[in-house]
Order: structure tokens, then sequence, then C-alpha cells
């Protein structure tokens, strides 16, 4: 399979503080990624990296061989709908949502392409088909979910417009086992052709689906674990 | 509290509300507490005066002086005032936005940048027009109505109306176009916002091109009731400034409760009479602070009950 992202050398931080050190890893198109790691070791700043939202960071980033990386000490943020637009979603760590919109007006901010624009109302009901608990909040504010409905709600705003790689950030924070079970389960089973990065702690529920595993140790990568059963 | 009192407070907060509401909506999406606003405002006032002087030998030379002359003199003044403001809104994009947007401390650097170009704008119009007063043509005509035994100005009725008809326009805008949705979200969650492909260096334009256009509404309004001036846009500023503290900088439903309570507080304060118009002012801002203290989400704290 080609090599959908490479990232050559990465290092990123906030101000003074150095997270990632220095990181290479390849994602290959279609590849469903775990990056597994205690908090505070770079997880979310490795995915943060990606989209230029990190505070600086220096390295190569390759999306498709197209160079999205180098280095920069201001402006985080600045790219990143670029970025998006390029085909990377997120799925960001606390959903990111908007409080006073409703269910609906969420999918359609995240129906920025023109096909996906013109197309939304039927993504919005393929939405509802993966997450069947959105369809009867259609016209809920989201600021008034549960925390399990918001990574719904957020992750199907990811998944709008098709990316060519998915960037999710800890799919079970904060939902109890039961709820974060269903939203994993969902993960898994996205009829999406991109790959996708899942960052998490909680290693039993990456084991056996995701296909590939990398721990996160320091700010640096720890072993390319391949598939893990653990039980 | 008699029919008059009631328009004249009404009067007050049509036109506070239209300046709040750009300040509110303005720092919430892009994050720039826009200290140009009252230059934008007395610049707009003074577009409206210098293209009405223009064009009323043009118009009165082809309409004549009827109803139909009137019509095009008052579409004449909102339209250059609107436009007027919708460009000094693009001036600030490219002065105080577009060079500082992605470096540190954003916030506070544009702000240094518009109470800049306000103290430039305002000093220039000095410069060029001097500190006299001028007056526009009074579109709405000069009369009252009788209703119910009280005299309603025909500038405070337009007013009311033209400002009731603005802001609805403004918030429809904002709700069902697609621009505007981006710009909802833009105000309720910068990241996500990112993370959903919106752009803030785009987005930012429109933003401002609309907030000052309801400058310029404000400003073609009430230079019906009042002269235009170098510094008159300074006042108009400082109302709007605190309205939109007092409505929770970023909830626009509050900004308007705001200017309606305002309005009406002055309106009251000014007709008691061991007060009068010289503590107008104070009560204002003794209302705000008290509010703050209590409530320091402002009104729009008490309207939304979503949490982040």
């Amino acid at each position: 399979m080609p090599e959908l992202l490479e990232i050559g050398k990465l290092s990123a931080g906030y101000g003074p503080l150095r997270v990632l050190h220095e990181i290479d890893m390849t994602v290959r198109a279609g590849e469903r990624l775990g990056l597994v790691g205690l908090n505070g070791h770079g997880k979310t700043t490795l995915i943060r990296a990606l989209t230029h939202m990190s505070g600086w960071q220096q390295g190569s980033i390759k999306l498709d061989g197209k160079e999205i990386g180098g280095a920069r000490s201001l402006g985080a943020g600045r790219r990143t709908p670029g970025l998006v637009r390029m085909g990377i979603g997120v799925a960001p760590q606390g959903d990111a949502i908007f409080p006073g919109l409703s269910v609906r007006k969420h999918l359609e901010c995240g129906a920025f392409s023109k096909l996906a624009w013109r197309e939304r109302k039927g993504r919005i009901d393929r939405i509802f088909d993966i997450f069947p608990p959105l369809r009867p909040l259609e016209h809920a504010l989201v600021g008034k979910l549960s925390g399990g409905e918001r990574r719904m709600v957020s992750i199907g705003r990811m998944l709008m417009t098709e990316a060519r790689l998915y960037l999710i950030d800890e799919p079970s924070l904060g939902l109890a086992p039961k709820i974060s079970h269903r939203v994993m389960e969902a993960l898994w089973d996205l009829p999406v052709e991109g790959a996708m990065i899942i960052a998490e702690q909680n290693v039993a529920l990456l084991t056996g689906r995701a296909d590939r595993m990398i721990g996160m140790h320091a700010g640096r990568l720890r072993g390319d674990v391949g598939h893990v059963a653990l039980s | 509290m008699d029919l008059g009192l009631i328009i004249y407070a009404l009067n007050l907060s049509a036109i506070y509300a239209l300046m709040a509401i750009g300040i509110s909506i303005l720092w919430s999406s892009v994050g720039i507490i826009n200290m140009a606003h009252g230059a934008t405002f007395a610049v707009s006032g003074y577009a409206a005066w210098l293209i009405t002087g223009v064009m009323k030998p043009v118009i009165a030379e082809m309409l004549g002086n009827g109803g139909l002359a009137t019509f095009a003199m008052a579409g004449t003044l909102v339209g250059s005032a609107l436009v007027a403001g919708a460009l000094c809104g693009v001036v600030i994009y490219l002065l105080a936005f577009l060079p500082i947007h992605d470096k540190p401390n954003f916030q506070v650097r544009a702000l240094i940048v518009t109470l800049g170009l306000n103290i430039a704008a305002v000093q220039g119009l000095l410069w060029t027009f001097g500190p006299r007063n001028q007056g526009l043509p009074k579109i709405f005509g000069f009369g009252r109505w009788e209703v119910w035994g009280t005299k309603i100005r025909y500038d405070q009725a337009g007013t009311i109306i033209g400002a009731a008809i603005i802001m609805t326009l403004t918030l429809a805008w904002l709700r069902y176009s697609r621009r505007g949705l981006e710009v909802r979200a833009m105000m309720q969650n910068a990241e996500g916002a990112a993370y959903s492909g919106i752009s803030r260096q785009v987005t930012a334009l429109p933003v401002l091109m609309l907030t000052g256009a309801l400058a310029g509404m404000a400003a073609a309004l009430l230079s019906q009731t009042i002269f235009v001036s170098p510094t008159a846009g300074v006042i108009p500023l400082v109302k709007g400034l605190t309205i939109a503290l007092l409505g929770g900088l970023g909830s626009v439903p509050g900004a308007m409760i705001g200017a309606l309570l305002v309005g009406f507080l002055e309106a009251i304060v000014g007709a008691i009479p061991f007060l009068g118009q010289r503590y107008v002012m104070f009560a204002t801002f003794l209302f705000i602070i008290a509010v703050l203290i209590i409530r320091p989400r402002g009104i729009g704290g008490l309207l939304d009950d979503t949490r982040e």
C-alpha cells in the first residue's frame, strides 16, 4: 500500500516546553492506527501538530507526498482550516462543539466542501444511521447534550466531508465504559476509505481491531507493536 | 410613564443596539475589540453628508421636489452611510487584522491598533472638515404624529423602524445563511470552527464589513436627530462597548436586551425631576457595573443554559 502520511523528525511543543522529540512514522492509506500512551506523553500534541494547532513545531509532514509540515513558531491554527480542506478530518479532544447550535447545524458546519454542502441532507441522514441516538436530537442544542452524544456529534461533524486521513483524539475520554464501547464500535465499522489515527489510553478498546498500534512515551514513539491481543 | 418617554427610550435603544451588536459579534467571532467603531460611525456620517450634498441638486433636477425625491434622498443617505461603514470595515481588516492576526496577544494588539485608527480617523476628519457640526438632510421630514395625545416625531419613528429592519436582516443572515452559520460557529468555538474548515482570515472580512455597515446605519439614523461632527462617534462607541459588555460580549440577544434596558434607564433617569440629564451617564454606568458584579457573564449568561 502507498504511504499516505510520512512524518520525519517532527518536534513540537508549547512555548519553552518541547513535547514531541523528532518523531518519525508513516501511515499507509486505509490503515487504522492506534496511538497508545499515558496522559501527557504527547498523543494529543502529535495530533495537534499534524494540523498546525500546536504552539510551535518543526519537521516534515507529508500527506500523499505533499509537504504540509515545516518550521513554525507562531500562528497556531492559522493553517488548520486549509489542512482540513485538504483532507484531514479531526475529532479533537474535548469535542470542540458549538454549544448554541443544534445537532443538524453542527453537521452542516462539517459539510464545508461544495459537494458535501450540496449533498448535506443525505449525509446527515447517513450520520444518523451511524449514530442512531442522534436522530431524535436533531434540533436539540449540543450544549445541552450528554458527553457521549457530544462525542457522536463531534465525530459526525468530522465524517460529513470525505477525508484522506482521520485523526480521532481519545474517543473514550470522559465516557462511561458502555458508551465508550459503543462509540468505538461505530468507529471501527465506519464505511470510510481514509486512514485513521486513533489516540487512546485504553489499550483494551483498540485490541484486535486496530491494524497497528504504536506506543508513545515521553514524546517519543516506543515500538511498533503491530497486531496485539491483550485479554 | 407616558408614551413620549417610551418612544424616546426606544429611540436611544435602537442606536445603542446597532452599535452594541456590531461590537459584540466582532469580538466573539474575530477577537477584535473594535475601538475604531466610533471612527466608523463618524466617517460614515461624513460620507453620507458629502454624498447627499453632491446628490441633492442632481436628485432635485431629476425628480423635482416631491415625495419621490425625498425617497431617493433617503436611499442615498442610508446607502452611502452603509457603504462607507463597510469600507471602514475593509480598512480595519487590512490594518488591524491581517498583519497581526497570527501574532501572540492578537487581541491586545488589535485593541491598540484600532484605538490608534480611531484617533487618527477623528483627527483626519477634524483636519479636513473642521470642528463644525454638519446637518444632514432630514429624510423623514419635519413633523410629528399625534398618537393618543402624545406627539411622536418622524425622525424618532424612522430611527426605531429603520434600526428594527436592519437588525432583523442581520439576525436573519446570521441564522439562515451559510456564511452566517460559519460566523456563529466561530463565535462559539474557534477551534471547532477551524476543524470544520472555517477560516478566520476569510470570515473576518464579511464580519468586519457587516459590523461597519451597522455602525454606518447607526450614524445615518442618529444624523436625523443630532448633527454630524468629527467626535460624534465617541459617545456611541462608549455606549456600544459598555452595552456589549452588559449583554455578555458575544451574545446578540444579550446586547439587544442590554440596549433596551439602558435606553429605558436613560430615558427614565432623564425624566426624573431631581436627577435629570446630568445623571444619565452616572446612572448607566452604575447599573452596568452592578449587573456585572452580580452576573459576570452579563445578560447573555442569563439567557444561555448550555455548557461548553
